[in-house]
């Protein structure tokens, strides 16, 4: 247990400390140094001569705010999306369950592919209003948030369709529960039912969808970071951490290599094991059926 | 019978939605084709040779012509007729069916390899686990499942470019005799045996997550199979556990995993793009990648109704698989 909490909370805290430390700078006389305990930089440095620790750092944030952000949009929009479906049902519902399950016979890296190349598109950029410019601080010098906006927009719209599916069995598993239909029976407003009884019992599903799509979402960042579509050369990530040590390989260079990878790995089963534990805990509670 | 004609009608309303969703994506950007393909050359050009162009394209009609249209292009046999309804690669300006068309066979290979071997792999290995663990032998179990959720967490290009540089360094040279870049020798003619030697190692790399989700679920599917009444009944009939175990658990678990294989053929086409990437093989999703880079729009367009088609078709095929399986399966 105290083994799962320290790798859960390990990313964290490690985004935490880097709003303390400086950026990683490069610096040519250390290239590729190997990782050792005597020296200052004990994970080693990559082919730059960055110290890996503080490259890790940095990177932790770019890899889980895109998780985390495109998780939460995901789940918020695929539970409003299937609720409605399932709540309108007849053929408003299978018009817009249609859509997703035509979506989602797409493979999600095919849409985000092509999503993150219409959305970094020159001309369409031109197109963005400008208070959506502005609020992303992009100005003529500078991206801004930009990279990030177009990132999480991209994994969102891919990953949003699985929790609509979700959502939408569960509200439709809600309406026939007997404490559903009691209030029902006892008059409940449309707004009390929503508010009081449909959203909490949705909640825990959603929870655990988000831990699911937290993982999905890191993991596609990192693709997306090694084929050179993710963030951007000026936001590490573990992706592009692991993009820029593919080449310092032939220099002998694994650490710069295994350790980012690993650490997406452990993250990824930290946030699977998260959900577990809280779906389980629900379940010891009597909260939601086993 | 019944059931698979039902199925196919159920299949072509989605294959129109992915088609519609996909066609504004790309028309929603400013700009025609005919602008991007000629760029800057368009303002030697005369505006009456733009316009006969434009009409070549079906440029000049309603939008919902104009889709129509671009659908008749994956029917028409003609290569000129269909290169003017989907339109021409903007890289080459090539027809987009013949750039796409010579892409499939390398990556349904590839798919094809790692979808064999991760269930081969991922059933034994779960049925394994499941026996383990009803042994009583619960640390070998867990070590597994611990390992199994290991490597569904790693994503695959990180093993793939680390197998790589493992296999081609010198000990990696003199310990394994495969090749391991490209899809057929320098300079030879592509052959069957020739890709499937090259594509070996891409798709054991590819399969690995797939093997240890349906290692992970065929444990989970034994372990709850293995309380029922008849493996009790083959129990007292002095059968031996491997035995009830492989005869008549792996039986009864067979839908459910052939339903995952229907499920896995998106994740591993989509896994593909990557590996195709990393190992430098000329398939699908290769050109997938090249063409986001490029913006080259009218691939993407094509590459993205022929994934989810390939999708659909492989899950109506799991549907009537199913149907064989268990003939009980009425509806």
């Amino acid at each position: 247990m105290a083994v799962l909490l320290t790798t859960a909370l390990t990313p964290i805290i490690l985004q935490l400390v880097g709003i303390v430390i400086e950026p990683p700078i490069s610096s040519l006389h250390e290239v590729n140094l190997p990782p050792s305990w005597q020296s200052e930089h004990f994970l080693g440095t990559d082919a730059l001569g960055h110290d890996l620790v503080k490259m890790i750092v940095f990177g932790a944030m770019g890899s889980l705010s895109v998780g985390l952000c495109s998780a939460f949009v995901a789940v918020v929009l695929g539970n409003i999306w299937g609720s409605t479906a399932a709540l309108a049902g007849g053929f408003v519902d299978s018009v817009m369950m249609r859509l997703v399950d035509a979506l989602l016979a797409v493979p999600s890296i095919i849409l985000l592919l092509t999503l993150s190349s219409i959305l970094s598109a020159p001309e369409l950029i031109e197109k963005f209003p400008t208070i959506l410019l502005s609020s992303l601080g992009v100005t003529a010098y500078t991206d801004g948030l930009m990279p990030y906006f177009i990132v999480i927009v991209a994994i969102t719209a891919t990953t949003w369709l699985e929790s609509a599916r979700v959502a939408r069995a569960r509200v439709l598993a809600i309406k026939e529960e007997d404490f559903f239909v009691a209030a029902r029976a006892l008059g409940s407003s449309f707004n009390q039912l929503l508010g009081k009884h449909l959203l909490p019992a949705l909640a825990t599903t959603a929870v655990v969808e988000a831990t699911l799509l937290v993982s999905d979402a890191i993991i596609m960042e990192s693709g997306l970071s090694f084929l050179g579509l993710g963030l951007g050369p000026s936001t590490p990530s573990w992706g592009s951490m692991l993009k820029d040590a593919q080449a310092c390989l032939i220099a002998g260079n694994w650490w710069a290599a295994v350790i980012p990878g690993l650490l997406i790995c452990f993250t990824v089963i930290a946030v699977h094991l998260l959900g577990e534990g809280f779906l389980a805990s629900k379940r010891a509670r009597g909260k939601i059926p086993a | 019978m019944q059931m698979v004609l039902r199925r196919v009608l159920a299949a072509i309303p989605m294959l129109f939605l992915i088609s519609l969703v996909s066609f504004t994506l790309m028309r929603a950007l400013p700009g025609d084709p005919v602008d991007v393909m000629l760029g800057s050359a368009q303002k030697e050009l005369p505006t009456e040779d733009l316009k006969v162009l434009r009409e070549e394209f079906g440029l000049n009609q309603s939008p919902a012509r104009q889709y129509l249209f671009w659908l008749s292009g994956w029917v028409k046999a003609d290569n000129l007729a269909s290169a003017n309804a989907l339109g021409r690669s903007y890289r080459d300006g090539r027809p987009v069916k013949e750039v796409i068309v010579e892409r499939i066979p390398a990556t349904l290979t590839l798919v094809g390899i790692a979808l064999v071997l991760s269930f081969a792999l991922g059933l034994s290995v779960g049925i394994l686990a499941a026996f383990l663990s009803l042994q009583g032998n619960k640390r070998a179990d867990s070590a597994l499942t611990a390992v199994l959720l290991a490597i569904y967490s790693a994503p695959n290009f990180w093993l793939a470019f680390l197998a790589l540089a493992a296999l081609a360094s010198q000990a990696g040279l003199a310990l394994v005799k495969l090749p391991i870049l490209g899809l057929h020798p320098p300079g030879a003619q592509p052959t069957f045996g020739a890709e499937i030697e090259y594509l070996f190692l891409p798709a054991i790399i590819l399969s690995t997550r797939r093997m240890a989700k349906v290692a992970l679920y065929v444990r989970t599917l034994a372990l709850d199979e293995i309380g029922k009444e008849y493996v009790v009944a083959a129990l007292a009939k002095g059968l031996s556990l491997m035995s009830v175990i492989t005869n008549h658990v792996l039986k009864n678990c067979l839908i459910p995993v052939v339903n995952l294989a229907g499920l896995s053929l998106p994740a591993l086409i989509g896994g593909s793009v990557l590996i195709e990437t990393i190992f430098c093989v000329p398939g699908m999703g290769r050109l997938m990648v090249e063409s986001t880079f490029g913006r080259n729009y009218p691939v993407l367009m094509g590459l993205v109704m022929l994934y989810g088609t390939i999708v659909i078709l492989a899950n109506l095929l799991a549907d009537v698989l199913n149907k064989v399986i268990d003939p009980r399966l009425e509806n």
